[in-house]
């Protein structure tokens, strides 16, 4: 018994600081969700786009994906704002089915753009410091899993806060509950979008860099990204940090008990989160903190 | 021995997370009778005329049709069963014709016998100039007339109303004083939820208050009118 | 004698003229596209049904895809021929489609899309890892699975195939509409609520369009794998599946029956004329996508529809019916 505990602790760990990951994915996700009420259906891509971009930053100026993220960000910012200043807003002229048609298309256009570039080969961010583990108790800890969470919680904070204290983030809160009584209040909603999604798509930089360290990717490894993110923030509930923080680290455990219970299965380390993802959906589909 | 009534409502309770809409509401209604639904906004009438007709399923409570326990069937089941509603906003098939939006309702309706022709139908509502025309270029009168005729399309046995008349002109109020009255001779049974009085005075056998929830008056009309606890309901 | 209408006549010269193309010795890049045009014509017709006539926007026309090539292809292995095997590939599909139409049709907007995305990409992951016990020489290694007993079967042949679907794709749908099964799916897309409380069985009327759709697709699908029998999942499953019957329909024009038949073509049009430049294709398609859904929402048959387009050629039908029927 005690072994199995012991046997436990690992993937236990692995997990909850893999979840890290999934909540720094899924608040870019959660946050055009409640404000436009929209599932960019592109955000794995533009997560894995993010990875591809810091690869090739590191591979051109050698300098560590981290520090990548001081042009990244930026750069994922703008262009955010750009796709949903003229392309995601016009379509919400027409319906929601259309912008959901014109976020099928960025990721298509972001796959095939990064398969062109870079090749349909696996790729992954190397650095000194991506092997390192150490010790927790029993228990060996790797750094990059490690890095996961910190992100994870530092993006949420910062979100948390942006959202609390300045006033752009108080208009994106304001939008997201109640748009009728935010545009009264003088809050243009487009403006209010294009930074939403620029914000989400300046997630997606920083979670392309903690994906990047942690696994393989190709330009098709986008879509179970979106599917886990989604997952993530109804498991979660909608509008709630707390819950898709707790939601992240399911996803995360799911992974990483379904490997080591299935002896290191890939497949079912694969196919345990869209099980959940599934089964959420058909049953609780407002997740733990949803009413 | 006496009749079943047509629709028993049997301690029907439905909360909603944490609201109570409706609370243990019990009554009867007779076969050919015409019954009003009345109460101040917000009393839970709609929410009651949902759980008659599937929309909703009770919190607790039975709903009996005919004699036979309906609680909880959905509500196209109803539908086969001979129960038939308005809306109080129309909801249309916005896509398809007048005569269309009745056609859906004869033809998936349920194996009952044959009801009225639907020209005859339209004549009834008054809607038979615009038979053919598109619902999205219908007046919102038009299509409150419309809810009625497809109401009627699936030859119901119990029609629910929802507030048929509200905002309806003095010359129209008359007209549709006049189509309850012939569904009441067609032996059909009826439910009204209305705002407006004369409705209430003119066209219903019974009334029944609800307050809160809550039934707090049953009678008819002149009965429920002098009632105080309906008095303070409604004007406190 | 009922003298039937003309477009009827017009459709039946159509389908008959291309049927005699093998025969007449049209060459072969011609039966080679025009193939490629009918499965996508049947996929994109189905798709139309699926979301312009029941309101459906399912994710999921490359599980049925998939999961249909796939099926034929393993039957082969144990020495079914192709035909049964479209068959039971078509039947594999719409029974997954019946299976999980019970969790997915309780998912409402946008979280039916995901979840039916979801599937694909669980199949995907699926014939990834997972090998059937027997058949290893046909299993590929990596070029992926082989579809055998094709021999004899020629480009003739697989030009009527295609044709045959496309062809009993757009009936079915002709059909549905005219029955009382389109009036439903029509109430349903319009308005589910007043659809059920005037006794429309949803859930029932959904499935049926949706078995109708996996069926379809499903054979579609198989049939294309017969022409180029190498089966991998990123191939079987390829999210270009969904691509191309979104596009068709985006293109063409949603809900209407003409639609897919020019989405398709242009669709068809454009693949072949991408098919050399690898990524690039689909980088294209991406973009065509998004312009065509913020510049022409309404899809071609809506443009021609608002621009009057139709009342010229209409006219010209009853026109000439009528004297058709005075004579």
């Amino acid at each position: 018994m005690e072994d199995l505990l012991i046997g436990l602790a690992a993937p236990i760990t692995r997990g909850i600081l893999l979840g890290g990951l999934y909540v720094v994915i899924a608040l870019g996700l959660s946050l055009v969700f409640g404000v436009m009420k929209l599932i960019n259906v592109g955000h794995g891509d533009l997560v894995i786009l993010g990875s591809y971009f810091a690869w090739a930053i590191m591979g051109w100026l050698g300098i560590d994906p981290f520090l990548s993220l001081v042009v990244g960000v930026p750069l994922f910012f703008g262009l955010g704002f750009f796709v949903q200043k003229f392309i995601i807003n016009r379509t919400f002229r027409i319906s929601l089915d259309a912008a959901l048609i014109a976020c099928f298309g960025i990721s298509i256009i972001v796959q095939s753009l990064c398969q062109i570039i870079w090749t349909p080969f696996n790729r992954s961010l190397t650095t000194a410091y991506q092997l390192e583990t150490f010790a927790l108790g029993p228990v060996n800890i790797s750094l990059r899993y490690l890095l996961n969470f910190i992100g994870g919680l530092a993006v949420m904070i910062a979100l948390r806060e942006f959202l609390r204290r300045t006033y752009l983030g108080r208009a994106i809160s304001a939008a997201s509950q109640n748009e009728p009584v935010a545009e009264r209040m003088g809050i243009n909603p487009n403006r209010v979008y294009s930074y939403a999604f620029a914000i989400a798509m300046a997630c997606a930089a920083v979670a392309g860099v903690l994906q990047g360290l942690t696994f393989y990717f190709s330009p098709a490894s986008g879509p179970p990204f979106l599917i886990i993110s989604f997952g993530v923030i109804i498991l979660g509930g909608l509008g709630s940090m707390a819950g898709t923080f707790i939601g992240g680290m399911i996803f995360g455990l799911t992974q990483t008990l379904g490997a080591y219970l299935s002896g290191g299965s890939l497949m079912v380390q694969m196919l345990a989160p869209y099980l959940l993802v599934f089964v959420i959906l058909a049953v609780r589909p407002q997740g733990i903190f949803g009413r | 021995m006496p009749e079943t009534a047509v629709l028993s409502v049997d301690r029907v309770t439905k909360n909603f997370g944490g609201i109570h809409a409706i609370q243990n509401i019990t009554f009867e209604v007779q076969a050919g009778e015409v019954l009003g639904l009345m109460g101040p906004n917000g009393a839970g009438k709609t929410t009651l005329l949902n759980i008659i007709a599937g929309t909703y399923s009770p919190s607790s409570g039975r709903v009996n049709f005919c004699g036979r326990d309906i609680t909880g069937l959905p509500a196209h089941k109803l539908c086969h069963l001979g129960i038939a509603r308005t809306y109080q906003i129309p909801q249309p098939f916005t896509s398809l014709s007048a005569r269309q939006n009745i056609l859906v309702a004869a033809k998936y309706g349920g194996k009952k016998t044959a009801g009225m022709e639907h020209d005859k139908i339209f004549d009834l509502v008054n809607l038979s100039e615009q038979k053919d025309m598109l619902t999205r270029d219908l007046a919102t009168v038009s299509l409150k007339r419309l809810e009625l005729a497809r109401a009627l399309a699936s030859n119901p046995t119990l029609i629910l109303l929802d507030e048929i008349a509200a905002g309806s002109s003095d010359r129209e109020l008359p007209r549709i004083l006049g189509i309850i009255e012939e569904i009441r001779k067609m032996g059909k049974t009826v439910v009204l939820v209305e705002h407006v009085m004369k409705v209430m005075v003119e066209a219903v056998d019974r009334i029944i208050v609800i307050d809160k929830g809550e039934k707090i008056a049953e009678g008819t009309p002149g009965e429920v009118m002098k009632d105080e606890k309906v008095l303070a309901a409604y004007f406190g | 004698m009922k003298i039937p209408r003309l477009t009827t006549l017009a459709s039946v010269v159509v389908l008959v003229v291309l049927a005699l193309f093998p025969l007449i010795g049209a060459p072969l890049s011609w039966l080679n596209y025009l193939f490629s045009f009918f499965i996508y014509l049947a996929l994109a017709t189905m798709w139309n049904l699926l979301a312009g006539y029941t309101g459906l926007i399912c994710l999921c026309p490359h599980a049925f895809v998939g999961l249909a090539a796939y099926t034929m292809a393993i039957g082969t292995w144990v020495g079914m021929p192709f035909q049964v095997g479209l068959i039971a590939g078509a039947a594999v599909a719409a029974i997954f489609a019946l299976v999980i139409s019970f969790p997915v049709f309780r998912m409402k907007g946008i979280y039916f899309a995901i979840g039916t995305l979801v599937l694909p990409e669980v199949l995907k992951q699926w014939f990834n890892y997972w090998r059937p016990p027997f058949g290893t020489e046909y299993q590929g290694g990596g070029a992926g699975y082989s579809v055998i007993g094709l021999a004899g079967f020629s480009l003739g042949n697989k030009y009527w195939l295609a044709l045959a679907i496309a062809a009993a794709s757009i009936f079915v749908v002709h059909i549905i509409l005219r029955a009382r099964l389109g009036l439903g799916l029509t109430a349903i897309r319009d308005n589910e609520n007043t659809a059920a409380s005037s006794g429309v069985n949803i859930f029932r009327l959904k499935l049926s369009s949706f078995l109708i759709a996996a069926f379809i697709m499903g054979i579609a699908g198989a049939a294309y794998f017969i022409h180029n029998p190498k089966i991998q999942p990123s191939g079987g499953f390829s999210i270009s599946w969904l691509l191309l019957p979104l596009m068709a329909t985006v293109i063409g024009g949603e809900g209407r029956e003409e639609g897919p038949i020019i989405g398709a073509a242009i669709v068809t049009f454009l693949r072949f004329l991408l098919a050399d430049y690898g990524a690039w294709s689909l980088f294209i398609q991406g973009i065509i996508l998004i312009v065509v859904v913020v510049a022409m929402p309404q899809g071609i048959a809506g443009l021609l529809r608002q621009v009057g387009a139709y009342r010229f050629p209409q006219r010209l039908f009853q026109a000439a019916e009528g004297k058709i029927r005075r004579t």
